[in-house]
């Protein structure tokens, strides 16, 4: 089995750049869902099931994992050619919390014991994660948070709610943060843990959003004992954990991929309409396309560092900033080249147009706030990056 | 195209490095002059920028930067050009090098006179010569190649006629390019500066700096002075005017560099309340957006460059390149300038403020050659044929 992963990986990080994307892109297309394409919304799971399941028969479902623990183990380089491929062909993504967050942190901070039990079910997508950080009360200011896990004996019993979960109700467990020591400064008292959502005392519910998706959920832990070996990391170092987040779950959430997904359907929609020529329309089109156009270019610098290895600096926060805040601008011109079709529910359009306007701009509301808000982000940049002194 | 330039087949991280070298002898250069205060100076004047400088800048190499070797210029590219231009913005170099060798030694060079090139590109690199580019008339939009000049020939030569207007650098020019209609389309001719002496006049800039208008009434030039005929007078211009373009951006940039630099600066130094005025959140994300703005314009510009550096690219994805990144920074200037005034309270709106010389660089800058909304239609136009073509 081992010969063959190690044979695998060879022949992907030797393959030319051109080769690779090749055999990435007759994939995708060959067998990705065509009725799944360029969603505006995640799609539930049973319907992206079936595609997930051929990425783990193929020994895709982990691209930047070690070759060891069942991953491609691509290359920067390699790796950003596979999402690439994907986002070009519109590929959704998958409930994935537990290849592009745990797993990494898993293989950075775990014991070898929960490498070998945790990481295989997670490849597999026997496992499915949601991240349990914010709550009611504690939202962008994280290291307020008061979930609490008390010890005892070698359990440790959590009580507390988290919310905005995404993918909780397809989840079976979550990783989440909680108080382990009151007393210590607020970052200090923090531990990892993972969490099996089947035991007694979990329980989930799920929040509609404002697009009426029920994307993400609010989570309850009424004395739930969790055996200590599923701390990760050491106790009341769990902040540490949390925030080695990797190169490229930094630049994912600054991908333009949400942006270029909406413009393509504000030309469709424009196409519908049949306002393509018209100069007032013509006017704040090409100027949404320049700015994406430049976008692009901003994220092919971010991407250029990580290829090449390099770890992102605090500006990267600003292309997260760019990109949400670009979708939403379009996705708000989209609404208004509908005109009175914009204002009819999703999904109830009939024969009076197929484009959906109503659903791309709901979705693009939440992106510029989950994540880290625009306003935190533009805080981190005005510290770590300009220098401004604090308040 | 014959007269293309002959950049060296290097490696790409030998590029680099002359790039990286190319910009920090312009910083220094740039850094050591006391430029701003000298701008400052020669507000209102004419020509409004120093033939001394000039000189200088053409030991340096940078008047010749396009031209080619066997006219005695470097041979280089676009990205060397920007690497340059970004320091005269920075630095707000009043000298109209872009406008002179971009547009004026650009169209000389992309025409289909040997005879003219050999004489005069050797004499714009050594900074003898400094050629002009009239072009624009009035009521024709922007548009270079929309001149309605009149070229009628007789025995006497080629007499001109019509008036040009903004022509940047004309003031001190030993020679103009000038555009004018013939029976047969539109053409180039080499008219030398003694010739158009009598039809100038100053206008001045909004940053203080001189253009001249030009009278073609009366003018007579021997039919060899004709650069380029029909057909190819277009393909020079659009060439020479794309490459004033990158030039012109990176000149921006280097502007838009400047100015946030400065206002950074000034967040971290002026106190109100009994505090550093940087250290408000509504102050802080506007210096965000500022920095935003920069970091996109130079991310742009880069790969702006690297694309349109293809051999052999089309004039139409050259042009959308070109329109893409001068709609961007003509943009950014101002949004990054009209902030940092703002940003400074009431010493920005002073006259001793550096900042306002800034903010009307860019005013200048950014309308020169076309505004954002100019561009952005140019790129439509030009992205949709390349993408019918395709």
């Amino acid at each position: 089995m081992s010969t063959t992963k190690q044979h695998r990986e060879e022949n992907w990080n030797a393959l030319g750049d051109d080769a690779f994307r090749r055999a990435v892109r007759a994939f995708i297309e060959e067998r990705y869902p065509a009725e799944l394409r360029f969603l505006p919304f995640r799609p539930p799971w049973r319907e992206l099931k079936p595609w997930v399941m051929l990425l783990v028969e193929k020994g895709w479902s982990a691209p930047n994992w070690p070759v060891k623990y069942g991953g491609m183990g691509l290359s920067p380089g390699k790796l950003l050619i596979f999402i690439d491929e994907q986002e070009r062909w519109g590929v959704a993504r998958a409930p994935d919390h537990g290849i592009v967050q745990v797993g990494p942190m898993l293989i950075q901070f775990g014991s070898e014991e929960q490498k070998r039990n945790v990481l295989p079910g997670m490849r597999t997508f026997e496992t499915i994660w949601c991240q349990g950080y914010s709550e009611p009360g504690s939202g962008s200011d994280l290291a307020s948070l008061v979930t609490e896990a008390v010890a005892d004996g070698d359990h440790f019993v959590i009580n507390g709610r988290k919310i905005w979960t995404s993918f909780a109700l397809d989840a079976t467990h979550t990783y989440l943060l909680a108080r382990t020591d009151r007393k210590a400064k607020q970052q200090e008292g923090i531990t990892f843990f993972l969490v099996d959502l089947s035991l007694p005392g979990a329980a989930r519910r799920g929040i509609k959003n404002i697009a009426g998706a029920t994307e993400y959920c609010e989570m309850v832990f009424d004395g739930v004992r969790v055996h200590r070996s599923n701390i990760v990391g050491e106790l009341n170092k769990g902040w540490t954990v949390a925030k080695s987040v990797l190169n490229f779950e930094r630049l994912n959430s600054g991908s333009p991929r949400r942006a270029q997904f909406a413009f393509e359907r504000l030309r469709a929609l424009a196409q519908e309409r049949g306002v393509l020529g018209e100069p007032d329309f013509r006017k704040r089109y090409t100027e949404l396309r320049l700015d994406l156009a430049d976008l692009k270019a901003v994220y092919a610098y971010f991407a250029d560092q990580v290829k090449r290895g390099q770890p992102l600096g605090a500006d990267v926060s600003i292309l997260k900033v760019m990109s949400t805040e670009l979708n939403q601008r379009i996705t708000e011109f989209m609404l208004e080249t509908a005109g009175d079709l914009g204002l009819v529910a999703a999904g109830e359009r009939g024969d009076i147009g197929r484009v959906d306007a109503l659903t791309p701009f709901l979705d693009s509301r939440g992106r510029t706030i989950g994540a880290g808000t625009s306003e935190i982000h533009r805080n981190v940049v005005a510290k770590r990056v300009l220098g401004l002194p604090a308040a | 195209m014959s007269g293309t330039t002959d950049i060296p087949e290097s490696e790409p991280a030998e590029r680099a490095e002359r790039i990286s070298m190319l910009r920090e002898s312009a910083g220094r250069f740039c850094a050591a002059g006391e430029h701003v205060k000298r701008s400052r100076k020669l507000r209102g004047s004419v020509p409004g920028f120093d033939r001394e400088v000039w000189k200088q800048m053409a030991g340096m190499g940078w008047t010749g930067i396009l031209i080619p070797g066997r006219f005695g210029g470097l041979g280089l590219g676009s990205m060397e050009m920007a690497a340059v231009a970004e320091s005269l913005g920075r630095y707000l170099l009043p000298e109209p090098l872009v406008a002179s060798t971009m547009l004026g030694a650009g169209a000389i060079l992309y025409g289909e006179n040997e005879t003219i090139k050999k004489k005069i590109l050797p004499a714009v690199v050594s900074g003898d010569v400094i050629p002009a580019l009239a072009w624009r008339e009035a009521g024709h939009n922007g548009d270079i190649l929309a001149a309605s000049a009149q070229a009628v020939s007789s025995r006497e030569g080629i007499r001109l006629s019509g008036r040009k207007h903004l022509v940047v650098g004309g003031m001190e020019a030993d020679g103009f390019v000038v555009s004018a209609r013939n029976d047969h389309g539109l053409c180039l001719y080499w008219v030398p500066g003694e010739a158009a002496t009598a039809g100038l006049a100053p206008v001045e800039l909004a940053d203080g700096r001189s253009a001249a208008t030009l009278d073609l009434s009366g003018l007579r030039v021997p039919g060899e002075n004709r650069i380029a005929g029909p057909g190819r007078a277009e393909e020079a211009l659009s060439r020479a005017f794309d490459e004033a373009l990158f030039a012109t951006s990176a000149e921006l940039l280097g502007v838009i560099s400047s100015a946030f630099a400065i206002t950074l600066d000034y967040l971290k130094t002026r106190k109100q309340f009994g505090k550093l005025i940087g250290c408000y959140q509504a102050l802080q994300h506007r210096a965000v957006d500022l920095y935003a703005a920069e970091v996109t314009c130079r991310c742009a510009l880069d790969e702006v460059l690297a694309e349109a550096g293809a051999p052999d690219i089309r004039a139409q994805p050259r042009g959308a390149l070109a329109s893409r990144i001068k709609a961007r920074c003509s943009r950014a200037s101002l949004v990054v300038t009209r902030e940092a005034v703002q940003l400074h309270g009431a010493i920005g709106i002073s006259d001793e403020c550096d900042i306002g010389l800034f903010l009307k660089r860019a005013i200048t800058l950014s309308a020169w050659l076309g505004g954002a909304d100019f561009h952005r239609a140019r790129y439509a136009e030009l992205a949709d044929e390349e993408a019918a073509h395709a």
